[in-house]
C-alpha cells in the first residue's frame, strides 16, 4: 500500500497555506484551492 | 530483443496428447484454469483449447528432475516426449514494432472483509461463477453452490466489488462487470427459470451496442435490481443461508435478503508485470496503473516511446469488442510503421558532446524516452531515432555537454539577454512551452482577449527545456518577474517531462530564497492550448505582482544570482606512500 503523508504547501501566487494528501510515487498536478494557481511550493524540508 | 522460451519439460513434436503421462501422474495441485474449484496433475494441458495442445510439465510441483524423484511420467510415454534435462532458452529477434498486449489480473476481494469471501464457502467471485456455469467447468455445468453441491436459488451479485472504491485505492470503473452480470442473470434465467436473481448496484453502465437491450431483457426475465451496494454479509448459523442486507436507495428502504449464493462483481488490476515491461519498454502509467497512450484521442494505440503500439486491458479496461478493435489498429499501426522503409525524426534532438560529459548519468534519469543511454564511468550516448526533443537532458545536465539542436544554451540565454537589455523592469518575462502555453497565447491572441502587453514571451519545446541558469539569467538581466509555464500533466507532449519543471523551479524557489530574492517573484503556471482565458489571467497577474517589485530588489537580484567564480581545483594530492606502520 502506498503511504500517505499530509504536507504543507503555499500558492506563491496568492500565499494561501494549505496542508494537502501527498501520497507516495503519486504524480498528480497540483493547484491553490484557493485561487487555482499552479505555482504550489511544497515546504517540507524548508524553512518558514 | 531478447525473448525466454520457458523450459516444458514435454516434446512438443513428439507429444501426442495421449494423456498417460496424466493418468500417473501422483501429483495433484490447484487447477489455476478452473479458479482453483478443481485440481491437475504436475503434468497437464493448461486448459482445453490449448494452442499447442501439448502437455506441459509444471516443475514447482511435480516431485522433482534433479535427481529425478518419480519418473512415472517418462516411464509411461511410449513417444519419449518427456525430457526432464529441458531449460528455458534465450532466443534473439530484430524487431521493427512491439504491440504491448499483456491483459489484466482480476481483483482479489479477500481485503474487502465486509463480503466475507474467505469466510463463506458460498461467497464466490465471478471468475470463479464463470467456471461454475460453464460446460467445460469443474462440475461440467451443473451449477451447485460449493459448500453443499446443491444448486442455489436465490443468488445475489454484489457489483462494485474492486472498482469505483476510492477507500482501497480502485477509483475507476472496469468496464466489463456490469454486462457480464447482466449476461449472467439472463444465463440463470434461460437454464434455471426457477432462481432468483437479485443484483445490487450502484451504477448499471450499459452504453455499447445492445447493451440496453440486454439489460430490459435481464430485468424482464426477473432479475431484481436494487440500487444500493450491501455493508456486510452474515450466515445464518441454522439454515447456512447467507443474509444480506442493503439500502435500497431507491426506495428508501432497508431490505434483508436471504440468499443461497452471493457472486462479488470483481473489477480488474493492471497485470502485476507491467512494471517490469514499462521498465524495459520505457512506458509511463495513469495514476490507475494501466499504461498511458500518447495522446487520449489522437493516438490511443500508440505509447509514447516509437515503435510500440498497446491493445487491450494493459492501457485501459475495455471489453472484447473494443480490445479487438485495439488489437486491429495497433496492428496496423505497427504494420505501417515497419513498410515505411525510412522514417522521419524530428531536427530537434539532442548531441552530446563527449568531451564535457562528466559521465554523472543525470540526462538518463530524466530522459522520459529511454533514448539516452549511459553506463557508469561510461559518456552518455543519445539514441537519435528514440529523441522527441524536449530538451530535459539539456537542462539537466550542469557541465554543458548537451547541445539541443534548433534550441541550444546560446539561442536561448542570447534572446534572455536581448530581451531584457532595455528596461527590463517594465517586463514580464516568460518561458512557454511550444505545445500548449505558447498555443494558449496564440488562442488569447485571436479569441481578442484582452491582456497586459509587458509580457515576453521566449518559446522553447518543453518547459522542461528551462533550464536553472536561464531563469537566473533573467533576474540577472534586470527582470522583476518570470514565469515558467508549459502543459498540464495530462497533456506534456513528452510524456511527462514536464515533472522536470516542477522539480526544478521548487529547486529555484529555494535558491532565491536563500539568495535573498522574493521567490514569489519566480511562477509557475500550466496553460493549455485551449486556455486563452487562462492565458490573459495569468498574464495579469504577473503584470500586478511586476508593480510591486521595487528597483531596489531588482537590484539585489543583479547581485545576488551573480555566478560565484569557480575556485581553481587544488592540485591532486599524491597518494601516502604505504608504510609498514600504515599496512
Amino acid at each position: 500500500m502506498a503511504t500517505t503523508t499530509m504536507a504543507p504547501f503555499r500558492c506563491m501566487m496568492c500565499g494561501h497555506e494549505y496542508q494537502e494528501k501527498v501520497v507516495q510515487g503519486e504524480d498528480v498536478e497540483r493547484s491553490c484551492p484557493k485561487c487555482r494557481s499552479n505555482s504550489i511550493r511544497h515546504l517540507k524540508g524548508t524553512k518558514k | 530483443m531478447t525473448i525466454r522460451r520457458k523450459a516444458r519439460y514435454v516434446d512438443l513434436h513428439l507429444c501426442n496428447s495421449c494423456g498417460d503421462c496424466a493418468n500417473v501422474c501422483p501429483v495433484t495441485a490447484p487447477d489455476e484454469y478452473q479458479m482453483g474449484l478443481s485440481s491437475r496433475k504436475a503434468v497437464y494441458i493448461p486448459f482445453p483449447q490449448a494452442v499447442p495442445c501439448s502437455y506441459i510439465l509444471d516443475m514447482d510441483t511435480c516431485l522433482g528432475n534433479n535427481p529425478i524423484a518419480c519418473g512415472k511420467c517418462a516411464d509411461v510415454c511410449e513417444k519419449q516426449a518427456i525430457d526432464f534435462d529441458d531449460a528455458d532458452e534465450l532466443v534473439t529477434r530484430e524487431v521493427g514494432a512491439i504491440i504491448v498486449a499483456i491483459g489484466l489480473d482480476v481483483y482479489d476481494p479477500t481485503e474487502m472483509d465486509e463480503y466475507g469471501y474467505t469466510r463463506f464457502d458460498d461467497v464466490i467471485t465471478s471468475m470463479e461463477f464463470e467456471r461454475l456455469i460453464c460446460a467445460g467447468g469443474p462440475t461440467m455445468g451443473h451449477f451447485v453452490r460449493p459448500s453443499d453441491q446443491q444448486r442455489p436459488k436465490r443468488i445475489g451479485f454484489i457489483q462494485c466489488v474492486g472498482s469505483r472504491n476510492p477507500k482501497i485505492g480502485r477509483p475507476y470503473c472496469s468496464n466489463i462487470c456490469c454486462m457480464n452480470t447482466i449476461k449472467d442473470t439472463l444465463l440463470l434465467a434461460d437454464h434455471y427459470p426457477d432462481t432468483e436473481n437479485f443484483v445490487f448496484y450502484q451504477d448499471i453502465r450499459a452504453f455499447g451496442k445492445g447493451f440496453e437491450d440486454m439489460f430490459q431483457r435481464s430485468k424482464e426475465a426477473g432479475t431484481r435490481y436494487i440500487r444500493g451496494l450491501p455493508g456486510d454479509i452474515e450466515e445464518d448459523p441454522e439454515t447456512g443461508a447467507l443474509i444480506v442486507t442493503v439500502e435500497n436507495t431507491t426506495s428508501g428502504r432497508l431490505e434483508r435478503h436471504e440468499l443461497d449464493m452471493v457472486v462479488l462483481s470483481v473489477g480488474v488490476v493492471p497485470a502485476k508485470d507491467r512494471d517490469k515491461i514499462a521498465g524495459l519498454l520505457t512506458l509511463s502509467k495513469t495514476s490507475d496503473g494501466f499504461f498511458m497512450e500518447t495522446h487520449p484521442k489522437l493516438k490511443p494505440v500508440d505509447a509514447p516511446t516509437r515503435g510500440v503500439y498497446f491493445a487491450g486491458f494493459c492501457e485501459s479496461p475495455k471489453d472484447i469488442k473494443d480490445s479487438v478493435c485495439q488489437a486491429g489498429a495497433a496492428s496496423s499501426r505497427a504494420g505501417a510503421l515497419l513498410n515505411a522503409g525510412e522514417i522521419k525524426i524530428e531536427a530537434i534532438t539532442s548531441v552530446i558532446d563527449p568531451e564535457a560529459c562528466s559521465m554523472c548519468g543525470l540526462c538518463a534519469s530524466v530522459c522520459p524516452y529511454g533514448a539516452i543511454t549511459w553506463h557508469k564511468k561510461e559518456v552518455a550516448t543519445v539514441i537519435e531515432a528514440a529523441c522527441a526533443g524536449c530538451g530535459a537532458c539539456g537542462a539537466t545536465c550542469t557541465f554543458g555537454a548537451i547541445t539541443m539542436r534548433h534550441f541550444t544554451d546560446d539561442q536561448l540565454l542570447g534572446q534572455v539577454r536581448a530581451i531584457l537589455a532595455e528596461q527590463p523592469e517594465e517586463k514580464v518575462f516568460v518561458f512557454a512551452c511550444n505545445w500548449c502555453s505558447y498555443a494558449g497565447g496564440d488562442m488569447a491572441g485571436i479569441s481578442r482577449i484582452r491582456y497586459p502587453s509587458t509580457n515576453r514571451v521566449v518559446r522553447t519545446m518543453c518547459s522542461a527545456r528551462v533550464s536553472e541558469e536561464m531563469v537566473l539569467e533573467a533576474f540577472r538581466c534586470g527582470a522583476p518577474v518570470v514565469l515558467v509555464s508549459g502543459c498540464h500533466y495530462a497533456d506534456c507532449h513528452y510524456i511527462d517531462a514536464n515533472r522536470q519543471t516542477v522539480k526544478r523551479v521548487q529547486k529555484l524557489w529555494d535558491k532565491l530564497e536563500k539568495a535573498g530574492v522574493r521567490p514569489e517573484r519566480l511562477q509557475l503556471e500550466w496553460i493549455s492550448a485551449a486556455e486563452g482565458q487562462k492565458f490573459a489571467k495569468v498574464m495579469q497577474q504577473m503584470e500586478d505582482k511586476r508593480k510591486l517589485v521595487t528597483p531596489d530588489e531588482i537590484a539585489h537580484a543583479r547581485e545576488a544570482l551573480k555566478p560565484k567564480k569557480k575556485k581553481a581545483r587544488p592540485a591532486k594530492k599524491e597518494p601516502a606512500a604505504v608504510t609498514e606502520a600504515t599496512a
